[in-house]
């Protein structure tokens, strides 16, 4: 049996690359994966405390959180969508008209 | 079971009123052939709608859909200040002339506005923590595609990616919070969380670092220091009707989601009076955090605003450093503090739309967001230029305007309950702001028109919305009784001291 | 008689809204002159209903209900001792700004009559105010109007000056509006009702009493706005800025009646409410003043521009009334009260002369001039007397409020030391050579710029905005005693009412347990008795 601490620390590793990578990364692809990284992180803990807790509650925040991560995934690509055609890159460090 | 749920569908309307109304702008667009503004007109109904429904709530106190949405007098006040500002921004729309480039996709516009009015009014309604997620990114990912909804301009799109990956990011972080918080006390709906609290939770390191991840999302959509870095950009790329929007509309509605949170959940019903309502969780110093947060909101949205040139720009830096003095309020948490936001908020809505709708009509006609470019434009519209300086002399907060006396409130509040420092604070940064204000008006007035530059013409229709926002902005200034009482009576529910 | 005192605060206000309306330059200029003479004969109702006798009781009251359930906000209005003559000199200013106006404002005339008569109510509204949240209000109200007058109508130089003009007192207001809630709350603390209570009559009641630290805080802030106001050396730098690049009438307001304002605070406010502060401040105070008095007179002497030299006469002559203000004593205090209207009188006018010869000559350069006197007869009658009236030859009014200050501050028991007397009697001095000097090189000797020579002499509207003045100047100079009649009484109460308070307040603090340094500066060492005894001497010193 393996206990609630070791989902909850795979959870949180995976939310920190998930943080991480959208801190360094330039391809904007990319950024969407990694805030993918950071809401699927954090559905392996809410199902860790769901079983925990023996409620189903948790368990269903994780269907619409999948439903939510997939709606900002296609968000995200249509407006990168955009940018390519605008600007030919999707590196956001190119994607610099508005500052201060 | 079934009675439960038809009678809080019941109680229901004003969300159902909006979800309809969305669902008719889709149909409407395919079947209407000439596209100008019908849907436009359809999503003002549904808000006239929706506000009479919410209206007639009134008095109701009643926790519908097992506890997941609250229609209580708190819920109403800022459903009213909703929908007010989603019935202005739709008349934005309507004389906005850089929507009129994409008439051909202004139906997924509304559509779109619709999707948003929806998220924001189950953010202030939601009492658990799922519901406060989803209505949360439902507001959220509507807006998304609101800013970038200029396809063509690379800015509008810049600015929605932007938008986009700070928003997943804060929001990621507070979902982060949330699974952690439902973790140590078992919970979804806040007044369990409130009842697990109070019996006492043995991880307090991870409660903390759970509040402090919902904060950052909270803080992500009322646009307070550190996270505000998206919101000029944002504002500057979006269309000026959905910038308004973002400044008034979404600011109105995390700020009730954020009320509710904390004075429902960290409450004592007990012990309230002897330490506060923080005393709940005393190993951080919350108030101190949000007071710091509130400062920082201060200094830096005021006195970056110095040095912008757009007037976009310049309302998005006002519009945090508002947020600072907006969350004076929440710091305090007591029943003055509360009762001054919502006051607050009523005024704001009003002076800032009116703020963003006079700039709006500005760039209709001269095709520009540049503060310089202002020059002389008092004397070529005399009532629009008039209307811009109470506006603006009403967010610096000079009587006899609304927004001084929203200042008074909530710097009374806050000198009531001993932060001298955080109002010493405010009053700093409110005779820097002036300078940001009153650059505006100089422009408009001290440097007389190009020779040749004619007079503007405003319809009539135009000049009629303007006072709907320039009345209200003066009249608050000399009678705001009601105003008071209606703010009063809606944080009863709240049951602070 | 209630009714009337919001009749003529508010009807100028009321008379923007017809401005607005009729169509051609001369009715905006006809409807504004009426609606200003309409104010003026309706305050002289006023000032012939008063009840001398009980001038320290406000008369004309008009008391709303309070805005907030448990807070005493309230609209209050009425006219006593103190304010009745600075309301009548403000409506008597109004018709004279609009008049002094008629030709020299040419462009937006709707815009500057409108904001002349927002002008107007908000100064009345601010003499008349009784609730200091009202009196807020109304103070700030006053920025905008100037603020636009300056911007749209002025100088060159203009918006140089509108900010600092407006950042100046913005600033200082907003420091008094924290201790205003502040003092709000704590007035609240004490009175039986309310939480919240803002009062006037309340809190300078002697039943209202203050502990010494929040004292002088709240002191400090309230007399830091009011002396950024005056303007009272070193905040005066945006006064001569402000003063030449506004346009005349601007001028003419933001001289005589704006910066009373200040003055008028300091004694509304400051003095009965923060007694023991004001006192142990008072000496302080008085050596700005003083540096004030001299600094404005030695400035005045070098200045090249007729209108700087008037503007930094103005800071010398305000630096008078505080020093009279801060003395404290009922011949000081009276002496400023009444000089606070005999500077608005004679350096109104100065601005007004000042205006016309620019009119006339488009600059304002003392080099300019020279023998113009030869030329314009009239004018040079006109400009001696107010000159003389604002040196305080005997016979006109300077004499009168400068005399009794002077005399006031020498007696003073919170001067320790008759040297301030003697050294703001040096700026009596100072005053009549930079102003007579420049009287000379301005007016008299031969005539050394031709284009002087075809100067037209002032006509009759001219004439009419300056007898009322001149008529004033000699009334008060000859016959002081039927205006210091007003406010005698006041005086005397509200004297005695400091004085009991600080007693009071002083007594209780030695039994409090007070910082440090309360005790060193308000000398709470000494023994209860022995500061009454002082206290009676002190009392009956001054009278």
């Amino acid at each position: 049996m393996i206990g609630i601490d070791w989902y909850l620390a795979l959870s949180a590793v995976l939310f920190i690359i998930g943080v991480i990578g959208v801190l360094i990364r330039r391809n904007a692809i990319v950024i969407l994966m990694c805030v993918e990284l950071m809401l699927n992180s954090v559905n392996i803990s809410l199902i860790a405390f769901a079983s925990h807790h023996g409620d189903i509650t948790g368990q269903v925040l994780v269907f619409f959180v999948l439903a939510v991560a997939a709606a900002e995934a296609v968000i995200g690509l249509a407006i990168i969508l955009a940018i390519f055609r605008n600007n030919l890159s999707i590196d956001i460090t190119k994607v610099n008209l508005l500052r201060w | 079971m079934v009675e439960h749920t038809l009678h809080s569908i019941s109680l229901f309307y004003p969300e159902i009123i909006i979800v309809v109304t969305l669902c008719v702008i889709i149909i409407a667009d395919l079947v209407v052939k000439k596209k100008n503004h019908t849907a436009g007109w359809i999503l003002m109904g549904g808000f006239g709608l929706a506000g009479i429904t919410v209206l007639l709530q009134a008095g109701r106190n009643e926790s519908v859909f097992y506890d997941m949405v609250a229609v209580d007098p708190f819920a109403l006040f800022f459903k009213v200040l909703l929908l007010l500002s989603g019935i202005f921004i739709v008349f934005f729309s309507v004389n906005s002339d850089e929507l009129k480039a994409y008439k051909s996709r202004i139906g997924e516009y509304y559509m779109l506005l619709a999707g948003m009015m929806l998220g924001m009014l189950l953010m202030v309604g939601s009492t658990n923590l799922l519901l406060m997620y989803l209505a949360f990114e439902v507001t959220s990912i509507s807006s998304y595609v609101l800013v970038g909804f200029i396809k063509k301009s690379l800015r509008s799109s810049e600015s929605s990616m932007k938008y986009i990956i700070y928003g997943a990011v804060s929001s990621g972080v507070m979902l982060y919070g949330i699974s952690l918080l439902i973790g140590i006390t078992g919970a979804t709906d806040i007044y369990g969380i409130n009842a697990a609290l109070l019996a006492g939770v043995d991880q307090p390191l991870i409660l903390n670092i759970s509040i402090l991840m919902i904060i950052v999302g909270l803080g992500f959509k009322i646009t307070v220091v550190p996270f505000h870095f998206w919101a000029p950009d944002v504002y500057e790329g979006a269309p000026m009707t959905i910038a308004a929007i973002l400044a008034v509309a979404s600011k109105i509605a995390a700020f009730g989601m954020l009320i509710r949170f904390f004075s429902v959940s960290f409450i004592n019903a007990e012990g309230i009076s002897a330490a506060g309502v923080w005393q709940i969780f005393d190993a951080l110093h919350w108030d101190l955090l949000l007071g710091a947060m509130a400062a920082m909101a201060m200094i830096v949205g005021n006195l970056t605003a110095l040095m912008q040139d757009n007037i976009k720009r310049m309302l998005a830096y006002s519009s945090i450093a508002h947020a600072g003095y907006l969350l004076m309020g929440v710091v305090i948490l007591t029943e003055q503090g509360i009762s001054s936001i919502l006051i607050y908020l009523f005024i704001y809505l009003f002076m800032n739309l009116g703020a963003f709708y006079v700039a709006m009509l500005f760039s209709n006609k001269v095709n520009t967001e540049s503060i310089e470019a202002y020059k002389g434009l008092g004397h070529r519209a005399p009532l629009e230029g008039v209307a811009m300086t109470i506006f603006l002399v009403s967010l610096t907060g000079l009587p006899p305007t609304g927004g001084f006396i929203a200042k008074l409130y909530i710097f009374g509040a806050a000198i009531s309950a001993g932060w001298i420092w955080l109002v010493a604070i405010a009053g700093i940064t409110t005779v820097i702001s002036l300078f940001y204000y009153i650059r505006v008006v100089r422009n408009m007035y001290f440097f007389e028109p190009e020779t040749g530059a004619k007079r503007l013409h405003f319809t009539f229709g135009s000049k009629i919305i303007l006072l709907l926002m320039l009345i209200p902005t003066l009249l608050l200034g000399v009678y705001f009784t009601p105003l008071l009482e209606f703010a009063q009576s809606s944080i009863k529910i709240l049951g602070l001291n | 008689m209630d009714i009337l005192l919001n009749i003529t605060i508010y009807l100028p206000l009321l008379a923007i809204a017809a401005v607005i309306l009729v169509r051609t330059d001369q009715a905006v200029k006809w409807v504004s002159l009426a609606a200003t003479s309409v104010t003026f004969f309706l305050s002289l109702l006023l000032i012939f209903n008063f009840d001398t006798a009980n001038s320290h009781i406000l008369q004309f009251v008009t008391e709303g209900p309070e805005i907030i359930p448990g807070y005493d906000i309230k609209y209050l209005v009425g006219l006593d001792g103190l304010n009745l003559l600075l309301f009548m000199l403000t409506t008597l200013f109004g018709p004279i700004a609009i008049l002094s106006s008629w030709n020299s404002v040419t462009k937006h005339l709707k815009g500057y009559y409108s904001m002349l008569l927002l002008l107007q109510t908000a100064s009345l509204g601010v003499f008349a105010a009784l609730d200091l949240i009202v009196f807020y209000v109304f103070f700030e109200l006053s920025l905008i109007p100037m603020y636009f007058l300056i911007g749209i109508w002025g100088g060159a130089e203009r918006i140089m000056a509108t900010i600092k003009f407006f950042i100046y007192t913005l600033a200082g207001s907003l420091i008094m509006l924290v201790a205003l809630i502040y003092l709000g709350f704590h007035a609240g603390g004490v009175h039986a009702e309310y939480i919240f209570t803002a009062d006037w009559r309340f809190i300078s009641s002697p039943e209202y009493q203050i502990g010494l630290v929040e004292q002088t805080y709240m002191f400090l802030a309230f007399a830091l706005a009011f002396c950024i106001k005056v303007p009272l050396f070193p905040f005066h730098t945006w006064l001569p800025h402000a003063h030449t690049e506004a346009p005349t009438a601007g001028s003419v307001i933001l001289a005589a009646i704006m910066l009373k304002m200040g003055t008028y605070g300091l004694v509304r406010v400051c003095m009965p409410v923060f007694p023991n502060a004001f006192m142990e401040f008072a000496s302080w105070f008085a050596i700005l003043a003083i540096i004030g008095i001299i600094y404005g007179a030695l400035v005045a002497m070098v200045q090249k521009d007729v209108k700087k030299l008037v503007a930094y006469s103005s800071v010398s002559h305000l630096g008078f009334v505080v020093l009279g203000i801060f003395a404290l004593n009922t011949v000081a205090v009276q002496g400023a009260v009444i000089q606070m209207i005999n500077h608005g009188l004679s350096t109104g006018a100065l601005f007004l002369l000042v205006g016309m010869i620019y009119d006339r000559r488009h600059t304002r350069m003392i080099k300019d001039f020279g023998g113009i006197a030869k030329v314009v007869p009239v004018f040079a009658v006109f400009f001696l007397i107010t000159t003389l009236a604002s040196i305080g030859l005997p016979g006109l009014n300077g004499f009168i409020g400068e005399f009794l200050i002077l005399t006031g501050a020498f007696f003073s028991e919170l001067y320790d030391n008759s040297i301030y007397a003697v050294l703001s009697a040096l700026g009596v001095i100072l005053a009549a050579v930079y102003m007579l000097w420049m009287y000379e090189r301005v007016m008299l000797g031969s005539i050394t710029n031709d284009e002087n020579k075809k100067m037209k002499d002032l006509n009759f509207r001219e004439i009419g905005l300056l007898v009322p003045l001149v008529l004033f100047m000699v009334w008060i100079g000859i016959r002081s005693e039927d205006f210091t009649r007003y406010s005698e009484v006041w005086v005397d109460n509200f004297i005695d009412v400091t004085e009991t308070k600080s007693v009071a307040v002083l007594k209780e603090a030695q039994k409090d347990d007070l910082p440090g340094w309360t005790a060193a500066f308000y000398n709470l060492d000494e023994e209860s008795d022995e500061l009454e005894v002082e206290l009676v001497q002190i009392q009956g010193g001054l009278k």
